[in-house]
Order: structure tokens, then C-alpha cells, then sequence
């Protein structure tokens, strides 16, 4: 397979993309893939130091609450193993909030702030002081910058023939992105993934496209769609170079 | 990411690279497979808790005249330089992208 590649978007919203990709392996695809899972790393909260806790919950049970909260990464500025220290001051009653923490530089806070950490009722009061590290969905899974990603197939549908009237009145379902025979790459959504709608009374064969992968990826907003993206390409290539060097000696 | 060779001919390799997964072994391969003078390559890996070699091994045998780790560092750099213009294409569909 050529070296060619070609970008284009499907969807594109703030948090999640639909991309395709032609030109790709299936290798690489899955390469990609598995390096936005698990090799782009994102800030998490890791170490926390309480001052109070006269909660339900214990502290640890706090903690794992804590880890889960998705944090803002400015990945230019960090590398894996840095930290930076949050704080929470809270008393009841009322809910403490993830937009509640306080952080210590301002590019790395909750990404989003209404997310329930714990309620407390009254006289019950909620201090610390916490560790978020900069660490890969390798290491642990709150780390993960990418909640869901995936690729699929592109699949060409061609018409290749009237449908006779009393044909059997199945419904063809298919999943995902097709391309027409006009060029026209659409998401099988637009029809209710029932072909039948967009070819009606039309015969129709679906195949999948080689070497064009549609991704679907969703960030958990610590990191932009594009900086996963890049970040997962760059580290591949990173690997690369470094097994070239070492191999080159 | 360390390299050891575990066996070495004329003709044949066999390398673990310590630190890796089936992220970048898989497509090392792939790219090994599609480099001029390779007749045959593989990885094996064996799951983390499985105690034993758990790191990645792979097997690279040649046509007669390609040294292994030549057709080695050609693949590695075949996909440095494909990961190279897919971020770039990657890149600039974003900036097209409003």
C-alpha cells in the first residue's frame, strides 16, 4: 500500500469526530487505534492528602472518584510523571462539584465542572489537597484521553438492479459509513441504517472499500479530537524512530 | 525500548524489543512484510500476567543477500516516515475543518 493518504470528516462536533481515512492498513488502523487508547496520556488525579473528611464515604472511595474526574491537559508544557496540585474545599450541605476543585495552574481543571463528586449533609465537611499526575491509559484507565474510539470499514453500495414487486420485504440493515455511487460518503444514521429508504425499490450489494477506515472518536474532553489524533500518529512514529536509530548502531 | 537479540544468521533474526505491545508490533510487522527482500515476519507476545517471556519477539527471515536488520531498520523507518504524512494530512484536515 502506497504511502498516500487522504483526510476527510464525516462529523465533526467539540468532543467527538467521524474521520475518514483512506490509505491505511488495517495494521496501521489498529495501530492508531489502540495508540489513542492507550498511549496519549492525560492528567489524572492520583494522590490525594485530606485535611477533613466527615463524609459517608471513606477516603479511598473519595480518591476513586476523584481519579475519574477528567482534567484539561496542555500536553506541551508537561511530560509523563509531572504533577500538578488541586484543592477542594467544601461544607455541607450542598453537593461538591468537580468544578469545586481549585488547581494550581489554571490549564489544568476539570473538563467539565458539574460533575457530582459527593453530597454532603449538614455539618459534614469535604478538605484536601490532591496530586494529579500526568500519566497513559497504559498505566491506568482514568488516564484515558479517548472514551470512545473505533473504525470501521467504508462500505460502497452499488445498485444493481430493480427490485421485483413481490421480492422479499426484508429490511437491509447496514451500520456505519457508505459511499455512494455519486462519491457522496454519508452515515447510514441519515436513513435509519435501513438501505431500503435511500434505494427504494432498488437492489443494492454493499461492499467494504479497502484501505478506507471511517474513525469514530470521542475525546472525554481533557484533550482535543485533533490532539488525540496527532499525539497517537506522533508516538507511533516515535517508536519508529527509535527502533530505526537502534537498530542503525 | 531495549533490544536483545535472541538469535542471529545470515539470513535470520530473532530480536525482543522490551516495552512494547501489539500497538506498534502490529504495524512494524505489516510494515516488515511489505519491505523489499523480507520472505517471512512475525512477532509473538504472551499476555502480561502469563509469567515467563512477556515481552514481544520478533522473527524476521530474508532473501539470501538482505541482512535482517537492514530490512529491519528500512520497515522501522518506512513507518516513521508513513506515521510522518498521516499526522500531516491529519493536521491539516482539522485546520481545514472550522
Amino acid at each position: 500500500m502506497t504511502d498516500q493518504f487522504d483526510v476527510s470528516f464525516v462529523t465533526r462536533e467539540e468532543r467527538s469526530a467521524r474521520l475518514l481515512i483512506r490509505g491505511l492498513t488495517p495494521a496501521t488502523a489498529n495501530g492508531v487505534r489502540r495508540a489513542m487508547i492507550a498511549d496519549v496520556p492525560t492528567f489524572s488525579i492520583d494522590t490525594v492528602r485530606f485535611v477533613e473528611n466527615s463524609s459517608v464515604m471513606f477516603d479511598e472511595m473519595v480518591g476513586l472518584r476523584l481519579g475519574l474526574v477528567p482534567l484539561t491537559t496542555p500536553l506541551e508544557d508537561y511530560e509523563v510523571g509531572d504533577t500538578v496540585t488541586l484543592a477542594l474545599q467544601k461544607t455541607g450541605p450542598g453537593v461538591a462539584y468537580s468544578g469545586d476543585l481549585e488547581t494550581a495552574d489554571d490549564r489544568v481543571q476539570p473538563a467539565d465542572d458539574d460533575i457530582p463528586i459527593i453530597e454532603l449533609k449538614e455539618g459534614q465537611r469535604l478538605e484536601f489537597e490532591a496530586d494529579a499526575v500526568l500519566d497513559t491509559g497504559k498505566e491506568h484507565a482514568k488516564h484515558q484521553g479517548g472514551v470512545a474510539v473505533g473504525y470501521r470499514h467504508l462500505q460502497r453500495v452499488r445498485v444493481v438492479g430493480d427490485r421485483q414487486e413481490f421480492d422479499d420485504p426484508e429490511p437491509q440493515i447496514v451500520r456505519g459509513v457508505i459511499e455512494t455511487e455519486d462519491g457522496d460518503v454519508v452515515h447510514t444514521d441519515e436513513f435509519d441504517n435501513d438501505l431500503r429508504n435511500r434505494y427504494p425499490g432498488k437492489e443494492v450489494a454493499v461492499e467494504d472499500v479497502p484501505g478506507a477506515f471511517v474513525f469514530h472518536v470521542e475525546s472525554d474532553g481533557s484533550l482535543s479530537v485533533e490532539e488525540l489524533f496527532v499525539r497517537a500518529v506522533d508516538s507511533l512514529r516515535d517508536r519508529a524512530d527509535e527502533l530505526a536509530e537502534a537498530v542503525a548502531i | 525500548m531495549e533490544l536483545r537479540v535472541v538469535d542471529r544468521t545470515d539470513n535470520e533474526l530473532r530480536i525482543e524489543i522490551a516495552g512494547e505491545n501489539h500497538t506498534f508490533m502490529n504495524v512494524l510487522k505489516g510494515s516488515l512484510l511489505r519491505t523489499d527482500g523480507v520472505a517471512a515476519a512475525t512477532y509473538d507476545v504472551n499476555p502480561e500476567q502469563s509469567g515467563g517471556q512477556t515481552e514481544p519477539i520478533l522473527s524476521i527471515n530474508t532473501e539470501a543477500g538482505v541482512r535482517p536488520l537492514d530490512a529491519l531498520e528500512e520497515a522501522a523507518r518506512g513507518v516513521s516516515d508513513q506515521m510522518g504524512s498521516l499526522g500531516a494530512e491529519i493536521e491539516a484536515a482539522f485546520a481545514a475543518e472550522p
